[in-house]
């Protein structure tokens, strides 16, 4: 599953990842993680996906 | 009259016992054996390790519960199989040593038609010399190793206080462990726990793990769909731990601990040592040592058990490459071979292989991550046996098993910190199926049920969990409609 290498050893003797290139996140994804009726929505949406998993899962 | 015997009260193992009860009449006995007399919802275990949870908040005696269901239970810990039983009685049986105080050690033969062994896993912490908590390190295997955890962690966090910067290290103990969830879980609370005492700043917080990538998480990676375009579980993962400033070193394999330093080997065949004020590193698992005997007495533990001591099933265990490893190599119906009245179910049943791929050093260390049987499908096996069962006892022995492989069941894995209902944050994982199906989806698993998620509802969605399956377990009413 390799695509963005991120094993850099990063000095201090030991070979501690590089994650400089790993996306951080935007003020504005940040928020949506707080906002409590988009979360609302995912928690919703969270629940359906794991009632889906337990059907298709016991087929 | 049918006996069924059930070893084990975890999660597969009650989950089995109850299903039984349910669907069969009481002129039928259905019993269980477990060593501890208390039920433990494990994946709470990780806000034990943190103080945000007591473990009375994790766990519950099992006796009231058996009682009002009429399941027998004996609290006792199974020692050897007898699937022939002995000269006395052809029946199967299982000689069980107890650990009640009032009868500790003393021991007993029980006879069975059908046996269900869901016994878990046996925490391995001498694989690695000087490891676990009779060690320099913690856990957050079992509640009591929660609790501790938290202990020491609190007395890291005093320290910190006084100004004087800390390391703490949380990972995997050994190349072949796996339950690498269950760190990251942990480690993304530990950061929480040092943000909201003020120290975050002055503390070193890094992920050791025998990972090959982060985000493999012992099951290859995962390729996730978001917003229209494919991202890993490694970039993922990556940039969680960017933004909480969580070091991580990966394809690791710890040789020895000594009090406050980690040596360990990485994938490259390098050898080096982390200084640590505070580790909670998690064992390799094996299966529990259980002993098996023909009707003469003699030994026929290798027929039954792997060398792993896990029980084999109806898995393909022909040695074979990983590129060669098919989904269907996995079990379905967790049948015994040769034997059609005993299973194994959940940790206890031996895996065909690894997911992600094995890999060696080049001084030969094996670092490859054994393969998570986590809640989800562990409860799913103890329900489909039970079925499986009941319909045996109902229409003769020739009723068709149930089944139910972990190449087609998902899994959830959230990792939630905070407390209260608006101050948590959680990284959310689900991933359909556990064993990716290259046959059947190009990325291995199904992407619209595959995904990795941040936010808030994660924390609700782990504190749902949490309070259900306590209310699942201690079979109050309509348990059954909760899924496993
Ligand atoms: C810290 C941690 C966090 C986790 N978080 C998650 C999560 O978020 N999501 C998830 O899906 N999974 C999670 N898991 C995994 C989950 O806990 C396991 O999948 C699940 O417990 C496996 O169920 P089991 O019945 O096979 O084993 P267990 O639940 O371990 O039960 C084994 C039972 O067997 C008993 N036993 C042991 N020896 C004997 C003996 N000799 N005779 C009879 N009985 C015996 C034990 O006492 C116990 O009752 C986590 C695991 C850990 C350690």
């Amino acid at each position: 599953m390799a695509q963005l290498s991120m094993h850099e050893p990063a000095g201090g003797g030991n070979p501690v990842l590089d994650l400089s290139k790993a996306p951080l996140p935007t003020a504005k994804t940040l928020g949506a993680r707080r906002n409590l009726w988009l979360q609302f929505w995912r928690f919703v949406a969270f629940d359906l996906r794991i009632m889906r998993m337990v059907i298709k899962g016991h087929h | 009259m049918a006996e069924v015997l059930i070893l084990g009260a975890g999660v597969s193992g009650h989950t089995a016992a109850l299903h039984l009860r349910r669907l069969l009449g009481s002129q039928h006995k259905v019993t269980v054996v477990s060593p501890n007399s208390q039920w433990n919802w494990i994946p709470s275990n990780i806000w034990v390790g943190v103080g945000e949870m007591a473990k009375k908040d994790v766990v519950f005696p099992l006796a009231p519960v058996y009682a009002r269901k009429k399941i027998g239970f004996h609290q006792a810990k199974a020692v050897a199989i007898r699937p022939k039983g002995d000269a006395d009685d052809p029946r199967g049986a299982v000689d069980i040593e107890y650990t009640l105080p009032e009868k500790a050690g003393t021991t007993e033969r029980l006879r069975y038609d059908y046996l269900i062994n869901a016994t878990g896993p046996k925490l391995k912490f001498e694989a690695t010399e000087g490891m676990g908590p009779g060690g320099h390190t913690e856990s957050v295997c079992t509640a009591d190793h929660a609790v501790e955890a938290n202990h020491k962690l609190r007395e890291v966090i005093e320290v910190l206080k006084t100004g004087k910067p800390q390391t703490l290290v949380v990972g995997t103990g050994h190349g072949t462990c796996t339950c690498e969830g269950a760190a990251f879980e942990y480690v993304f609370n530990v950061d929480h726990e040092l943000r909201q005492a003020g120290v975050r700043d002055l503390a070193r917080v890094v992920y050791l793990t025998n990972e090959a990538a982060l985000g493999d998480f012992g099951v290859d990676g995962m390729v996730f769909d978001q917003q229209g375009f494919q991202t890993t579980s490694e970039l993922w993962t990556g940039s969680l731990f960017r933004e909480r400033g969580v070091e991580a070193i990966v394809g690791t394999h710890v040789h020895r601990v000594e009090e406050r330093t980690i040596h360990y080997e990485t994938l490259d065949g390098t050898s080096h040592t982390l200084e640590f004020d505070f580790a909670m590193l998690i064992p390799p698992f094996g299966g529990v040592p259980l002993q098996a005997y023909d009707a003469e007495g003699n030994d026929i533990t290798s027929e039954l058990f792997a060398p792993s001591g896990f029980m084999k099933v109806d898995a393909d265990y022909t040695p074979k490459p990983y590129e060669e490893w098919r989904a269907e190599d996995w079990p379905t119906t967790y049948a015994a071979p040769g034997y059609d009245n005993i299973w194994a179910v959940g940790i206890a049943f031996a895996p065909p292989h690894q997911i992600s791929k094995p890999r060696k050093s080049p001084n030969g260390t094996v670092i490859a991550p054994s393969p998570p049987r986590t809640g989800m499908p562990s409860g799913v096996m103890g329900k489909t046996v039970a079925m499986t069962i009941a319909d045996r006892i109902k229409h003769g022995t020739s009723a068709a098993p149930h089944t139910a492989s972990m190449a087609r069941m998902g899994a959830a894995c959230v990792a939630s910190a905070g407390t209260g209902l608006t101050k948590g944050s959680a990284a959310a994982m689900t991933m359909l199926p556990v064993v990716p199906d290259y046959q059947r989806y190009t990325t291995g698993r199904d992407e619209r049920e595959t995904r990795g998620e941040l936010g808030l509802h994660g924390h609700w969605v782990k504190l749902m969990l949490h309070y259900l399956f306590l209310y699942k377990a201690k079979a109050r009413l309509g348990w059954q409609m909760i899924p496993e």
